[in-house]
């Protein structure tokens, strides 16, 4: 062959289509048929190689035709698709003439693969979060870890504000930058509509790192001014009503009662599919240009995101921004700089020591292990009444012998029978999801939906199948084939001992997962029953509190009269934020003897006179402030954290100075959580310093609804231009602990389930053993066998399994369950009535279960099954 | 008849072959008929009425020399047989017989 040179390279076909059409063709053929096909191909790929790649495959497509499809073995060896069909019939049959049997394994698998189905959606749903942005791939967020005295770290996405501009000017590899502020809720006006709205500050280059759709606007320019704001289409069909797309755009609305913006641009609703929520963004520039604060290098503020240009070192970035801020605050504190990919941070947002550790993901793995558990104890009922059963066809499997069946032809009918069971099983269950998901969202906080459109939903329902078809008709089909000919013909086929050893091995293995489901939710159960009811240092009972807008705070002191003279409300006080949700915190403070390279974060509450009271805190030494000591203004209290921080034997009297104002430390107050048990208690002060609060406190008595009407009426009255809204302390605590209140519901009906499907499968097999040995119970009542002894007799089988089951489940659980508590700075320790008590569920249910049937043989008239033979 | 059955795309193929003589290879007698005929033709359609042609004995192929395009296939050459030859000479020696047996008023549409 001459090959010469040529000025471009002659394109080639797909080698795949290539490999295909190798694969299918004729072999004598194939060289001519490939060569003309490749002419055509290279003739067209002239003009455009596109357009002959799809012409080359419709070819290939077209080739597929008797004539020139090659005679492929499986046709011709054998009768295959006579057998094929002959084995659908056989199982059609087999299936209508034991309908019970048929019922009971459709049941069990419906019911697992339904299960499993809804929580691959939520698995699914979580894994997918974020992944809709087009640079997914290319967006990192920027996080500090604070290295504190005591060897903690503690890790924050707060960035100080001028990390933001040198990540923009000083690194070549960054491509762009942006802020995204903590969440604001800040009053909309337009005209009579009025209320409040959650939203973000960014900077102009946030919608073309992250993709979040427009309806109306540009999104590279909408924040470019700094007096626009960029609203959700909900948004904007409550303000601008039906015809907000044409509406809306270049209004003003009036946000925070003192300025107006311009709408620039509208986004389609945040959803479900991301982590990132908000109503609205306004222009981050405008935001700091009026807070000198944030331009400094020493106080956290805003996230920071932001892309790297396609290909460009992040390694790089990741080593010259570690020491961003010790670099400009002169090592002030010790705080490094870390990078990770923004994406990742909904499913791993807790840290420990500076580096992730889970977080969401942990709870996507709990439930994909579920889902699987759920799936394998339904095949495994599937397994264990198909063999056992075998008996009942051992003649059909002799007589398919004797007429020549091999061994591979029988593995493939009892194969096509499961296949078939599993499709109409997976039928089903998609029935039953769809029945089930509304009830399933609402539980989640989800909306899930089968999306049968979308391609990837057909290849996991096809995977699903394959995996439930497979597993549960594998070990039939291998065991089954395997009987001896003379043997199955007389009807006298001994089990061997191993696959009876293999079935109980199989329902120990059934039991042992259900037990470990009981036992992780009763675990779960526990540790939120803790969780809710800890006494957290204050009471949050009958206590509501509401965020003061700035009318109503510059006259707290008229508002707390006013509120005190409703007799429902007993105390009311002001604090500088919810002191169960609290992060307000400096590294800046000072005391007599601190190692001044230490440092410290510490909380600082400001509060007015009463607080403490009020909150029901307890004083653990010294006394509150007090409107005797003029001098309180300057002082104040600590909590048992900061005290042993502190490290005074008499901390009462020392002097503590906190963002440069030097006073006193008056008292200690017992520890109170200000934030989730997942974290320790933190060092806190506690300042008098009422114009610096804007949260009311109200702890009420009696009569709670019409205190709320009293409350209502007086904060209108003194502020009429705000919405009135208010919360509990204990409502907005329990719901802060959502997420773990869905997962333990979840955990909690799959644990069902899965005993659930497990008894099926017991059910089966103990009426099975109860059917086979009716001759021998027969003769035993002949002899006076009582039917407790009876039941006692058949029963006893399966008991000795569930004890075994147990045994194995119980360490194993313990493992797990110790590791989900470590999560929690505050827990319950496990107990040993957990395990019992699931050990103990399982084995009633189980007795339960094995001895309905068992009772059932036991009170038959030994006449009835000695009658013939 | 009988003894050279032969359809209608059968005849155009072979006849195609016998027009393209020295040259009749796969893409070539397709792009000819496409021409000449205004019919859009696939290979496989193609393929498979060659097979048959060359199994009833109206045809006979051989590979041609290996060259750099065609991903360096052969292309194989047909030629038309001389009972080939004969079944296209029955076919039209039939056809010709037909046409003359028509009534000549048979194609007279003046009338009706």
């Amino acid at each position: 062959m001459s090959n010469k040179p040529t000025e471009k390279p002659i394109p080639s076909p797909p080698r795949w289509l290539l490999a295909f059409l190798r694969w299918f063709c004729e072999p004598y053929l194939l060289e001519d048929v490939e060569g003309d096909l490749t002419e055509l191909f290279e003739r067209r790929a002239e003009n455009s190689p596109t357009r002959a790649r799809w012409l080359f495959a419709l070819d290939v497509v077209k080739l597929l035709r008797p004539g020139i499809v090659k005679n492929f073995a499986f046709v011709t060896t054998q009768n295959n698709n006579a057998m094929l069909f002959n084995h659908i019939k056989m199982a059609i049959r087999h299936g209508l003439r034991y309908k019970g049997y048929t019922a009971l394994n459709l049941f069990g698998l419906v019911v697992g693969l339904t299960s499993s189905i809804l929580i691959l959606l939520w698995v699914n749903d979580e894994v997918e979060k974020d992944q809709f942005h087009v640079n997914a791939d290319r967006i990192y967020q920027v996080w500090r870890n604070m290295y504190q005295a005591n060897g903690e770290i503690i890790t924050t996405g707060s960035i100080p504000g001028p990390l933001g501009e040198a990540l923009a000017n000083n690194y070549p590899e960054v491509h762009e930058v942006t802020y995204y502020s903590w969440e604001l809720e800040l009053l909309f006006r337009l005209d009579e509509n009025v209320s409040y709205e959650k939203g973000r500050y960014v900077s102009p280059e946030f919608f073309s790192i992250f993709s979040f759709p427009f309806v109306a606007g540009d999104p590279a320019s909408a924040l470019k001014d700094p007096h626009s704001v960029v609203i959700s289409e909900k948004l904007a069909e409550k303000y601008f009503g039906e015809n907000w797309k044409t509406d809306a755009l270049s209004k003003m609305i009036k946000i925070d009662e003192n300025q107006e913006f311009t709408v620039s641009g509208i986004f389609k609703d945040t959803g479900s599919q991301s982590s990132m929520t908000f109503d609205f963004v306004l222009p981050a520039h405008e935001y700091i240009a009026r807070n000198e604060w944030i331009k400094s290098w020493f106080n956290g503020g805003f996230n920071i995101y932001f892309t790297v240009k396609p290909g460009a070192d992040l390694a790089a970035v990741q080593q010259r921004i570690e020491q961003e801020i010790n670099n400009n605050t002169d090592h002030a504190a010790d705080e490094r700089l870390m990078v990770l990919k923004a994406t990742d941070s909904y499913l791993h947002s807790n840290f420990k020591n500076g580096v992730p550790s889970g977080g969401r993901v942990q709870y996507v793995r709990i439930l994909t292990i579920i889902a699987i558990f759920l799936l394998v104890i339904s095949c495994i009922n599937f397994m264990n009444l198909s063999t056992a059963r075998a008996s009942r066809r051992t003649k059909e499997i002799g007589v398919r012998k004797v007429l020549g069946a091999q061994r591979r032809t029988l593995g493939q009918q009892f194969l096509v029978e499961s296949f078939m069971i599993t499709v109409a099983a997976v039928i089903l269950s998609i029935g039953f999801v769809l029945l089930i998901i509304p009830y399933f969202n609402g539980l989640t906080d989800k909306q899930l939906l089968l999306d049968f459109t979308d391609s990837r939903f057909w290849i996991g329902i096809c995977a699903l199948i394959a995996a439930t078809g497979l597993l549960s008709g594998s070990y039939p089909a291998l065991l089954l084939p395997s009987f001896k000919v003379t043997n199955s013909l007389k009807g006298t086929i001994k089990q061997s001992a191993s696959s009876i050893y293999f079935r109980n091995g199989l329902v120990v293995f059934q039991f042992a997962l259900s037990i470990i489901l009981i036992i992780g939710s009763l675990v779960v159960a526990r540790q939120m029953n803790f969780v809710l009811n800890k006494n957290l240092g204050l009471d949050k009972e009958n206590l509501a509190y509401l965020y003061m807008p700035q009318d109503l705070a510059n006259r707290r002191d008229v508002y707390k009269t006013e509120l005190l003279n409703i007799p429902e409300v007993k105390e009311v006080s002001f604090a500088s934020g919810n002191p169960l949700q609290y992060g307000r915190s400096t590294g800046s403070s000072q005391w007599d003897g601190k190692d001044p390279n230490a440092e410290i974060e510490v909380n600082v509450l400001m509060v007015d006179l009463g607080f403490l009271s009020s909150m029901g805190m307890e004083i653990a030494d010294g006394r509150d402030f007090s409107k005797d000591f003029a001098s309180d203004t300057a002082n104040y209290i600590i909590n048992e954290v900061m005290a042993d921080i502190m490290g005074f034997d008499e901390p009462l009297g020392q002097n503590l100075s906190v963002w440069g104002s030097k006073g006193k430390v008056i008292g200690i107050v017992r520890n109170f959580h200000m934030q989730s048990l997942y974290e320790p208690i933190a060092p806190l002060v506690v300042a008098y310093n009422p114009p610096y609060t804007s949260v009311a406190l109200i702890r009420l008595q009696n009569d709670i609804p019409k205190a709320i009407t009293g409350i209502e009426k007086v904060t209108t009255a003194l502020s009429p231009a705000f919405p009135f809204q208010y919360e509990f302390m204990d409502t907005s605590y329990a719901a802060s602990y959502r997420t773990e209140m869905s997962l333990s519901a979840l955990v909690n009906i799959f644990a069902i389930v899965s005993i659930f499907i497990s008894c099926l499968g017991l059910f089966g097999l103990s009426s099975f053993s109860a059917d086979q040995r009716s001759k021998e119970i027969g003769i035993r009542k002949v002899h006076g066998a009582s039917v407790p002894g009876l039941v006692m007799l058949l029963s006893r089988d399966y008991a000795r399994l569930m004890i075994v089951a147990f045994v194995l489940a119980a360490p194993v659980a313990w493992y797990y369950m110790q590791q989900w508590l470590d999560n929690f700075a505050f827990r319950t320790d496990l107990t040993v009535t957990a395990f019992l008590l699931a050990g103990l569920t399982a084995f009633v249910v189980g007795a339960l279960t094995v001895s309905v049937k068992s009772y059932q043989a036991a009170i038959a008239n030994p006449t009835r099954t000695l009658k013939d033979e | 008849m009988g003894k050279y059955s032969i359809g209608e795309f059968e005849e155009i193929v072979l006849l195609t072959v016998a027009v393209l003589y020295e040259n009749a290879y796969g893409i070539a007698i397709k792009e000819d008929i496409e021409t000449r005929l205004k019919r859009s033709v696939s290979v496989g359609a193609m393929r498979i009425a060659l097979k048959r042609l060359e199994k009833k004995g109206f045809l006979t192929s051989e590979f041609g020399e290996a060259t750099a395009v065609r991903g360096g296939k052969r292309k194989r050459y047909f030629k038309v047989t001389p009972f080939g030859k004969k079944a296209l000479e029955e076919a039209m020696a039939a056809r010709q017989q037909l046409w003359e047996a028509i009534p000549s008023v048979a194609f007279d549409f003046k009338f009706i």
